[in-house]
């Protein structure tokens, strides 16, 4: 009987988080693609001329490597400002996980095919 | 006996004034009523959730959803927007809804004028117990435009007007014309209980990231944009 109450448990508990994972390149479709377009290139559609910087090009190996990890997730926690980089760079730690951010860390490094400074 | 006659006098007039008070309030409902099925008729409400609470609470819910949710239009709303925009929808937002590829195609049902006006009346019933009336002012303040344009970029996002130029990003709904458009203190409930009215979105939640009086300040610098 305990034993049955326990798998239903488990099995509730499974599927729960089952239907509630996202994977890293929704979060990115979702949230980052509309400024750093769907291949990761900057150009989204709030790339507009009249947009007073860049969003930055995620496929970008060369300047994708200069971000030390620890940078990369501050600015994706914090936007522009926690790195002295423009606001346009908007804060998404309260909008997503910190496991979601690490999940896109491992996707933009896959997007630039690159590692972030100081990695082996 | 003169008193007597004179409560009689009065009494008929208060009877007359309370008939007439209970035609007015009569008229008004029966225009929600009406609206209401009218909605129905028409089928709005194959695209718009008009009960409470918010529904998608993920991001595969929200992109199935086919049109903003209603459900709290009374208080997002100022009511000449929405009755002048339902027998003429202008695109609000810049691509089509829920997609970041495609143009707003700029399609949406028109209702005529009786219609128009009955179906404001029921969307301007619908009321958030979450929006506090009054409680953000219009204000130009310089410190409330600095949070838009420089503390966050809120412009990144939306489209404004800058002088004559318009400029900005094109994801989120055009912020031109929002002070006609939308309730100051809508939008300050908006930021401050994002749960509430929309828990999926591709824009940022900023509660612990602005200050509630920034949040105050900045849904009042939103209410002066024509
Ligand atoms: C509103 C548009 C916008 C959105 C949405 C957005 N970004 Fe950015 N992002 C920018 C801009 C603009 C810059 C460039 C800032 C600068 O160079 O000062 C940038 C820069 C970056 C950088 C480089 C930071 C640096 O130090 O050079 C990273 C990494 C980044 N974004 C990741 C993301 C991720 C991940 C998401 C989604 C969670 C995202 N961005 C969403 C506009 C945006
Ligand atoms: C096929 C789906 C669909 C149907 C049917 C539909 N709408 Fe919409 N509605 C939308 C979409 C999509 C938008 C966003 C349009 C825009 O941003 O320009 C919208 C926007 C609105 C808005 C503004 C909401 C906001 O938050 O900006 C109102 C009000 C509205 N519709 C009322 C109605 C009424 C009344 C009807 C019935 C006559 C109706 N709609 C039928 C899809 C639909
Ligand atoms: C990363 C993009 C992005 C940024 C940055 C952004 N927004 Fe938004 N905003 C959106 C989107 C997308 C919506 C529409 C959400 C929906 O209804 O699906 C929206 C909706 C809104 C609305 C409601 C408009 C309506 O008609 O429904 C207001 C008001 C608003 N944003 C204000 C702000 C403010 C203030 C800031 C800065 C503090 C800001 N936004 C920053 C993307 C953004």
């Amino acid at each position: 009987m305990v034993g049955k109450i326990i798998q239903i448990a488990v099995i509730t508990l499974l599927s729960g988080s089952l239907a509630q994972a996202v994977t890293s390149k929704e979060n990115y479709n979702y949230y980052c693609a509309q400024c750093h377009g769907l291949e990761g290139k900057g150009d989204g559609p709030n790339a507009t001329e009249s947009q007073p910087v860049s969003p930055k090009d995620h496929t970008d190996a060369k300047e994708m490597s200069e971000l030390t990890k620890d940078d990369v997730i501050k600015v994706i926690r914090g936007g522009g400002a926690a790195t002295g980089k423009s606001t346009m760079m908007p804060p998404f730690g309260k909008t997503i996980t910190d496991a979601e951010i690490q999940d896109l860390v491992n996707y933009l490094r896959k997007l630039c095919n690159c590692k972030f400074e100081n990695e082996p | 006996m003169e008193t007597f006659r004179f409560s009689r006098f009065a009494g008929t007039w208060v009877a007359a004034a309370v008939a007439l008070s209970g035609l007015l309030l009569g008229g008004v409902e029966a225009g929600a009523a009406e609206g209401k099925q009218t909605f129905d008729a028409k089928k709005c409400r194959d695209c718009h959730q008009t009960e409470g609470p918010a529904k998608a609470k993920t991001i595969q819910d929200q992109l199935a959803t086919k049109g903003p949710e209603l459900w709290y239009a009374g208080s997002k709303f100022k009511k000449e927007f929405l009755g002048k925009w339902l027998k003429d929808p202008k695109p609000i937002r810049p691509m089509e809804f829920n997609s970041i590829t495609k143009k707003n195609p700029g399609d949406h049902p028109k209702l005529s004028g009786k219609d128009a006006d009955e179906v404001t009346e029921y969307l301007m019933s619908l009321k958030s117990k979450d929006v506090e009336e009054g409680v953000v002012k219009p204000d130009k303040n310089p410190k409330n435009r600095n949070i838009f344009e420089k503390k966050q970029g809120c412009y990144g996002c939306h489209p404004v007007k800058r002088g004559e130029k318009i400029l900005g990003g094109l994801t989120g709904p055009t912020l031109i014309g929002a002070g006609e458009r939308l309730n100051p203190a809508w939008v300050y409930a908006y930021l401050k209980k994002p749960k509430v009215f929309k828990p999926v979105k591709r824009m940022p939640v900023y509660v612990d990231v602005l200050s509630d009086s920034e949040m105050k300040g900045v849904a009042a610098y939103i209410g002066t944009f024509e």
